[in-house]
């Protein structure tokens, strides 16, 4: 048995509507508790901010795709170098770092949760080993359906209790947590050198839209009560005027889930641009806001662009390829048969740059205009946007106005004719933030109640305590203390146990990973479909058998088991 | 102020010793500084016998002459170098010179690989022959040298100053395959033979007064120009690259 | 019994097809392999224990004695080398790359005298590529530059190209069109609709003059380059604009002939042209059958695929400079632990010369070539026959092997695991 007693915590809790009250943790055995004996270990908080532990509902750390966004960049790799340290490994790089580089930069800043955005089916063991090295972070996977064969046809023949029937079958097999979309439909385009223009675009050979694809597996998501809610990264990102299709994408959804959104839009700051051309280029971000503001089915994350040099990697394959064209640097791309795709190419974000200048603007746009930030979470797709190092400046952004005007003051002169950023006088205040970073987080993954996110009983004692006092500090002036709190956490404790101090970590780690099993009656087993079988045996090159993702690649194994309506 | 830096005579004697720690600079305030044999830290007088002449104040007024037998361990000297003078009486290891930015460095033997990597400024004088890369990039393409100069009195080996983005490289021998790959910007100058110079250049000038072997067949000719009392061919290119280079040769052979 | 969906642990293609019958502790039949498949699966004589080198012959020792042999040789050398890799699983490939950051060693894999340069290339323009059922179902035309499938990788054409059966291709047989660019006429060549023959060193000269043709900037190119003819070069750029999904696969003929990278590097840059005009991927030929899982691997714990420096504490990657061939020919490691692979068959004399001055210990289950200049060797359970773990099959999909038969041996993670524990018990006392 241990235990851990944290005292004169300052804490702030939105799951259960603690706001800035000062108060004792009790942990036994990596849980919240009533209380604890007079012989656990004490952790005085002297009045320090102290949150659940941070959650990203939407990064890129492990996998193919962010593998080969090392692979291809020695120069970013001796960006970032430590040596081994005590527990800690040696590290590489800035904007994609190794595993042991993410899973200690992000203890450091108090997360100890992290959602992989986007996972292929066919490579989900490469996902998972990578988990195994990412020790101080619980993880999960997004699994990428954009480009299924077998729920297109499905989705032809019209068919949506099979396309639910195909998703349980592979998040099963591949240990996947949620479903995500990447460019639905544009990624099985690609594979022809194709994409779709938006969501009314058929898709060669399958002739389905991505609107059938996003209304069908949305409906399926819910038949199989899976936790989050379908994860989509919209037709078109990054083209100027995309946001109508960003537009039309969340007028498909209804709202049918009472505990949670139906869907959940990543990197809204890609999708929410106005223009014909890169020549009048313009923030768009009013009309998604007003949008979303007016609807609780959705819910949105930033995706914000910070200054400076980072790697664009993402399952959109001919979003990259465009990007490739127009900056001419290196390339990657790697197609998955059957499934989907992906993209790699690095960018540098300028402040002198317009367009790069309007981006920036425009994901804070996004968060200060959604009216409740349990709707808009932050991120910044790291690291498209920016490398989640950047999150705690993204804070003080968002929390100062007298910041963002000095940061205004040095990008492109040309951007305030194209934004409403000047004119918004908005500042998140702290219980805001802790919605954005966590609690907000562990609702729309819906994982509140596996203990994330919050700290009532029974929760897992996942918690990060900040060196600053929120009543002694006035973030709309003393930004920069805010960013220095946020960059480093006095304790971040995992499961019960302080496994970061002040920026070092204290403990190798043993990450959890969750992953869902919906049950599913025997007339939609998949193991058990001839057509399915014949299907994978005739096109796959990998054998039906060899497929599923063992349970030797999960460290601990956390199992989500649903009913399915099939 | 003078500091000689004599090599003992050491048992393992294959061991690469890296010394990025030996810049003007450093040594200014004192010698008390560490080298890495393998993974072994060693203080300075563990390596050198090492003497110090006179005084200065600035790096500018600081010599570095390095000597002995087994100079040609000594990798990274004169790394971030920003001023004053290194002299190295003998062969140097590689990586001399790398990431340099003013000063001067002159080698009197030869050098190994990477000499003047990512250099930025300063000069470089190698008496002998330079090994690979000289005056290069790192891995993953970025871009080369960005400024200075390097002056090889003897041979240069394959991919000679790959990826140069500015600065001058001159090579009074012969050069081996491929120098100037992907080229930038900045000037080579090859007085000798070399196979497939500027392969891949989108911009800058390169000049063989000697013969290209394999030359590139995506080069266009333009016509002839004197340069330095000499008649040199002159093409653009690299055409399979949208390249706008120039590139001049004494002469040329295709592989036919 | 009958083991099915075995996964063949010979090249990179990674076949996954393979039903072998296993009769007591012995492989008794193999069936879908080729040949070299077969013969790894069926096995040889192995070495039955550890041996230490005693004057001019051998001395058995415990797995114990020669475990502590190795810590107290990785611990005490000044510049340790962690060699191969690419014959073991990745979950040894790890402790791998723990154990040379704790001895501050230096670890390389066999790419680094196979595709090193086709990495180096792609971490200059990146790699347009796909897993191989992309090809399989789509592409019309395959060219096969500087690679030889029929003799190195024989299931290559019938699993995923040429015989490969096909979702978008109605005869995919008849409907695919191969090229096959060498500098002799290989045994693939005799089934391409069009073979360009090369002459030596050639590769990137024909490559450059295929870009700026596909560019429509075909003026300067002379009657021949490489010994080719203009007007095959203009037949060969046409039939790629044309396809509807062209793969090239190169090998080693095009890897570590003149230019190395440089002609990577200019194939790939070739493929992101065509990708302009219509769809196009490229990949390399990957050899042993997980030394792409040793790549991953490395990349994800260090940073960097091969060549890794741990000297200095930080990783510093330098191909040319911390790689296994370069170290050893200019002497600069004093150690050297050799895993999955058989560095003495394939190295030059210069390199063997220094690899005899130094400790060596080798974990592999067969004697071989690298035993001769080792001072231990451990025989160890060979991966998807008497060991399971992870490879990263040639297009980066990974595929658990299986354990069709069971053994006393202890598999490579094992020995390794135990090594690195006793390594880390010393260091922290």
């Amino acid at each position: 048995m241990s235990e851990l007693l944290i005292r004169n915590a300052c804490v702030i809790d939105p799951l259960k509507g603690i706001n800035a009250e000062t108060m004792d943790i009790a942990i036994r055995d990596g849980k919240i508790v009533e209380d604890v004996s007079s012989a656990a270990e004490v952790i005085d908080a002297r009045g320090a901010l102290t949150l659940p532990g941070g959650i990203d509902s939407h990064t890129h750390i492990c996998g193919t795709k962010v593998n080969f966004g090392r692979y291809m960049s020695p120069e970013d790799m001796r960006a970032g170098r430590t040596s081994r340290c005590g527990p800690m490994h040696a590290t590489s790089g800035y904007s994609v770092p190794t595993t042991y580089g993410n899973s200690y930069r992000y203890s450091a800043m108090g997360y100890t949760t992290l959602l992989e955005g986007a996972m292929a089916p066919l490579e989900a063991r490469h996902t998972h080993e990578e988990f195994l090295y990412t020790p101080l972070q619980d993880t999960m996977a997004n699994t990428l359906f954009d480009g299924n064969w077998g729920i297109m046809e499905a989705i032809r023949d019209g068919d949506t209790r099979r396309v639910a029937a195909i998703i349980a079958w592979t998040l099963q097999a591949v240990k996947g947590f949620g479903v995500k979309l990447t460019n639905p439909g544009g990624t099985e385009a690609w594979q022809w050198g194709k994409n779709v223009s938006c969501i009314r675009d058929p898709v060669p050979y399958f002739e389905v839209t991505p609107a059938e694809i996003i209304t069908s597996v949305v409906e399926a998501n819910e038949m199989l009560d899976l936790p989050h809610s379908v994860h989509i990264h919209a037709n078109n990102l990054g083209t100027p005027g995309n946001y109508t299709c960003t537009l039309g994408t969340l007028g498909l959804i209804p709202d049918l889930n009472p505990k949670r959104q139906t869907l959940y839009a990543t990197h809204i700051q890609f999708h929410a641009y106005g223009g014909s051309g890169w020549k009048d280029f313009c923030s768009k971000s009013e009309p998604i806001v007003r949008f979303v503001n007016m609807r609780p089915q959705i819910v949105i994350d930033m995706g914000q662009v910070m200054f400076g040099r980072t790697t664009t990697m993402t399952a959109d394959g001919p979003m990259e390829f465009n990007l490739y064209r127009l900056h001419h640097e290196k390339w990657s791309n790697h197609d998955v048969e059957l499934e989907t795709g992906s993209g790699i190419i690095p960018v540098l974000y300028r402040r002198k740059n317009l367009v790069n200048s309007i981006m920036w603007a425009i994901g804070l746009e996004l968060a200060l205009l959604t009216e409740s930030p349990w709707q808009c979470l932050l991120t910044t797709d790291n690291p498209n946007g920016a490398p989640f190092v950047k999150y705690p400046e993204i804070i003080a952004l968002l929390m100062s106005k007298k910041y963002r005007d000095a940061e205004f003051a040095t990008i492109h002169p040309d951007t305030e004719s194209r934004v409403p950023l000047p004119a918004i006088e908005r500042e998140l205040d702290w219980y805001e933030i802790a919605v954005m970073t966590r609690a907000g987080q562990a609702k729309a993954l819906g994982i509140q109640d596996r203990g994330k996110g919050h700290l009532g009983l029974g929760a897992e004692a996942d918690v990060a305590i900040y060196p600053i006092r929120i009543d002694e500090t006035d973030p709309s002036v003393d930004y920069e203390r805010v960013i220095e709190a946020f960059s480093r956490t006095e304790y971040t404790i995992k499961r019960g146990r302080v496994v970061s101090r002040k920026g070092k970590c204290l403990v190798d780690g043993n990450n959890a990973t969750f992953w869902v099993r919906p049950e599913v009656s025997d007339d939609y087993d998949m193991e058990k479909d001839p057509d399915f079988i014949e299907k994978f045996d005739r096109y796959y090159t990998v054998r039906m058998r060899n497929y599923p993702v063992q349970e030797e690649y999960l460290n601990r194994n956390r199992c989500i088991e649903t009913e399915a309506e099939i | 102020m003078r500091v000689t830096l004599a090599m003992k005579p050491a048992a393992r004697s294959f061991i690469p010793i890296e010394a990025e720690s030996i810049i003007p600079k450093n040594l200014l305030s004192g010698t008390d500084i560490s080298v890495w044999r393998g993974n072994r830290e060693l203080r300075l007088d563990e390596v050198f016998s090492v003497s110090v002449e006179g005084e200065a104040d600035r790096p500018e007024d600081v010599e570095v002459v390095i000597s002995g037998d087994g100079t040609f361990r000594l990798k990274r000297v004169g790394e971030y170098m920003d001023g004053g003078k290194i002299t190295i009486l003998g062969d140097i290891g590689m990586h001399c010179g790398n990431f340099m930015s003013g000063g001067t460095i002159e080698i009197h033997g030869s050098a190994d690989g990477w000499l003047g990597r990512e250099m930025a400024g300063g000069s470089i004088i190698c008496r002998g022959d330079a090994a690979d890369y000289c005056a290069s990039g790192y891995r993953g393409g970025r871009k080369g040298m960005t400024g200075g100069t390097v002056e090889v009195f003897g041979r240069a080996g394959v991919f000679l100053a790959e990826n140069i983005a500015g600065g001058v490289v001159t090579v009074h021998g012969d050069a081996g395959d491929m120098p100037g790959a992907e080229m930038r910007s900045g000037t080579l100058i090859i007085h000798g033979d070399c196979g497939r110079p500027a392969a891949n250049m989108k911009g800058g000038s390169c000049y063989v007064y000697g013969t290209a072997h394999g030359m590139i067949p995506t080069f266009r000719k333009i016509g002839t120009i004197q340069h330095d009392g000499q008649m040199l061919i002159h093409f653009t290119g690299d055409i399979a690259n949208r390249g706008k280079g120039n590139l001049f040769v004494k002469d040329y052979r295709y592989l036919e | 019994m009958i083991v099915k969906d075995v996964v063949c642990p010979f090249c990179g293609c990674l076949c996954d097809d393979i039903e072998v019958e296993v009769e007591g502790d012995r492989v008794v039949s193999v069936c879908n392999a080729c040949e070299l498949g077969t013969t790894k699966l069926m096995g040889e004589k192995r070495m039955k224990g550890p041996i230490l080198r005693d004057g001019d012959g051998w001395r058995e020792i415990t797995y114990d004695e020669a475990i502590r042999y190795a810590a107290d040789m990785l611990l005490s050398a000044e510049r340790p080398l962690l060699y191969g890799w690419s014959g073991t699983h990745g979950e040894a490939q790890c402790v791998g790359v723990h154990m040379a950051e704790l001895v501050r060693g230096v670890i390389d894999n066999t790419s680094s005298v196979c595709h090193g340069p086709s990495i180096l290339a792609i971490q200059e323009v990146g790699h347009p590529g796909c897993t191989l059922g992309v090809v399989k179902n789509r592409a019309d035309l395959v060219i096969y530059w500087g690679s030889n499938p029929i003799d190195a990788h024989p299931r290559h054409l019938s699993r995923y190209t040429y015989y490969a059966d096909g979702f978008f291709l109605e005869n995919a047989f008849r409907d695919r069109k191969v090229i096959v660019v060498d500098i002799r006429k290989t045994e693939t060549a005799n089934i391409a609709d069009e073979f360009v023959q090369i002459k030596p060193g050639g590769d990137y000269a024909v490559l450059s003059a295929l870009r700026a043709l596909v560019r429509g900037k075909g003026e300067t190119i002379p009657r021949t380059v490489s010994g080719v003819t203009r007007e095959q070069l203009i037949r060969v750029a046409d039939l790629c604009k044309g396809a509807k999904f062209g793969a090239v696969y190169f090998g080693l003929g095009l890897t570590m002939t003149p230019g190395k990278y440089k002609n990577i590097r200019n194939a790939i840059e070739l493929v992101s042209e065509l990708s302009r005009h219509t769809k196009f991927t490229i990949s390399a030929m990957r050899g042993h059958y997980n030394v792409y899982g040793s790549n991953e691997v490395n990349t994800w714990m260090t940073g960097y695929p091969f060549g890794i420096d741990y000297s200095r504490g930080i990783a510093f990657y330098n191909p040319g400079e911390t790689t296994a061939v370069d170290i050893l020919a200019r002497k600069e490691c004093d150690a050297a632990l050799i895993v999955g692979s058989d560095p003495a068959a394939h190295f030059p004399r210069r390199c063997l010369d220094h690899l005899a001055d130094i400790p060596v210990v080798q974990l592999d289950p067969y004697p071989n070539a690298t035993t001769a200049f080792c001072n231990v060797q451990i025989p160890v359970a060979v991966t998807g026959i008497d060991a399971e773990g992870t490879a990263y099959r040639m297009d980066g999909v990974p595929i658990r092997t299986r354990k069709v038969l069971s053994t006393d041996y202890p598999s490579d993670e094992e020995i390794l695991s135990r090594m690195y524990a006793l390594m880390q018990e010393e260091r922290e006392r």
